[in-house]
């Protein structure tokens, strides 16, 4: 685990899940770790204080989404460079 | 029927309306029959720095043509916003109270947020401009009972007169309360409702972080759904026994056969169709109403992924075999979701079904949502007599309230 930034994501969704860390795999999903909806909205709220972006307006069903799919938000948000305040 | 069920009975005998479809009940009505929407890019002050982009605001009015001098100062929207449907729903009733009369009414109101208007420039002054003082009536205008302390005023009412709430539902909470005091025979009369003015900078941030406003539009039962859009207004009613009703030679608009109320009690957001069924099964009960019986459900319908479809399942639970009988239509897509008024002026459309057998459509549909298996009326009105009528609304928190209506 040497990408920096899924390890960040990992980190705040184990942080949140209350979980091990080593239980956050790529293909780990919210339901998984037994976070509902609230939970979820409170991972998306710390993943975008602590990357200082804004991830994608949406009333997702994001139980399924998986912690690799978060990732690969992050990198997306950071690519396109969305302000954090807009 | 006995006179003592006669008695038991309350039956609505004024309407009011504040909405983003305009000033006044029957302009409410028309404009849903007629399909109009009132969801439209956002007018604020932030509106560029927000990522809300559409909502269902109130007509642009100018407050000082509508109360007087000394009174406009007291009012926040909220409360100018109840007032003004209040006024509405006592003229249509005919009803004025003198000194003994108004000891037998109450004044019971819902609301999610009350004086937010008041509350949001409080906060920007202390926290924006660093001001150490703040307006002497900031109070008065920020508690969420003002608006039912300043209806009784207008009105001479002195019985019993609070506010009620249950975020979305705090208009089918207060109205069952205010059922409840006239079947208990504490009041005769009640006038009730809900009222909200909560498009703030503050709340929409907040719904914000919630991700569950929609970018567009609000599209209910509707495959392509993605979010609810918030509104503002008022709904207020003038209610009273039937007995009370007939003595006075009133006209009667509709029957509140009966009113249903249950809490989750699971997850604070997502909501339960087990609750949901509940609060339904009980507003029949309490009506002894049959599920067969019922031909028009003005559901809660937000336009989330989340309700619509755990409102289907609710209503199939609730129902029966008889779930797919009765028209279903979310009026949200047209006034949007005006959160503690928005049952108020649902039951605007719910009066007007049962009236005029006309069921307002629910609009802004790209397709059908089939894990939404309901008779949903999509795009424009439909005729059909309606007997009697389920208006339903969930609120966050997992707090229900439904009320059932015969004409």
């Amino acid at each position: 685990m040497t990408d920096p930034i899924e390890s960040r994501v990992f980190d705040i969704i184990a942080k949140s899940a209350g979980v091990d860390r080593e239980k956050v795999t790529p293909e780990t999903t919210f339901k998984d770790l037994g976070l509902g909806s609230l939970d979820a909205i409170e991972v998306i709220f710390d993943i975008e204080e602590a990357f200082d972006i804004h991830l994608p307006e949406q009333d997702a069903n994001l139980d399924a989404d998986t912690a690799s799919g978060l990732v690969a938000a992050v990198r997306q948000a950071m690519a396109s460079g969305t302000p954090a305040t807009t | 029927m006995s006179s003592s069920t006669d008695d038991r009975q309350v039956v609505i005998t004024g309407a009011g309306a504040v909405s983003a479809l305009g000033f006044g009940a029957d302009v409410l009505w028309d404009a849903m029959k007629a399909g109009r929407v009132g969801i439209a890019p956002l007018v604020h002050p932030r509106a560029e720095s927000l990522r809300v982009r559409v909502a269902a605001q109130v007509p642009a009015f100018d407050p000082s043509t509508l109360f007087d001098e000394r009174t406009l100062p007291l009012l926040d929207r909220v409360s100018q916003f109840g007032l003004l449907a209040a006024n509405e729903a006592m003229a249509q009733s005919g009803l004025h109270f003198d000194e003994a009369s108004g000891t037998r009414a109450a004044v019971i109101v819902g609301t999610g947020v009350g004086g937010e208007t008041t509350q949001d420039a409080a906060s920007e002054k202390l926290y924006g401009e660093n001001s150490q003082r703040l307006h002497p009536l900031t109070i008065v205008r920020i508690m969420a009972n003002a608006v039912s302390s300043h209806i009784c005023v207008r009105h001479g009412i002195t019985g019993p007169s609070f506010a009620v709430s249950s975020a979305c539902a705090s208009a089918n909470h207060a109205i069952a309360q205010a059922v409840l005091a006239i079947r208990s025979g504490l009041v005769d009369v009640a006038i009730t409702g809900g009222t909200e003015a909560c498009l703030s900078y503050g709340v929409f941030r907040a719904w914000e972080a919630m991700r569950v406003l929609s970018d567009d539009t609000c599209r209910p039962f509707c495959r392509q759904r993605h979010g609810l859009v918030l509104g503002e207004g008022a709904g207020m009613f003038v209610i009273e026994s039937l007995a009370h009703a007939r003595a006075r030679g009133a006209k009667v608009l509709a029957h509140i056969a009966g009113v249903g109320m249950s809490a989750d009690a699971g997850d604070i957001v997502a909501p339960s169709d087990a609750g949901a069924a509940r609060a339904m099964r009980a507003a029949l009960a309490d009506a002894r109403m049959d599920p067969a019986d019922v031909d028009y459900i003005n559901a809660h319908g937000t336009g989330t992924l989340a309700n619509d479809v755990t409102e289907t399942r609710a209503i199939h639970m609730a129902l029966g075999s008889h779930a797919m009988h009765p028209a279903v239509s979310s009026t949200k897509s047209m006034h949007g979701h005006a959160l503690g008024a928005s049952g108020a002026l649902e039951l605007i459309a719910v009066m007007g079904a049962l009236t005029e057998g006309v069921i307002p459509p629910t609009m802004n549909a790209l397709e059908p949502d089939p894990a939404c298996n309901l008779d949903i009326v999509f795009h424009a009105a439909r005729q059909t007599p309606v007997r009697a009528a389920l208006s339903n609304s969930f609120a966050f928190g997992g707090l229900n309230a439904v009320l059932a209506l015969r004409a």
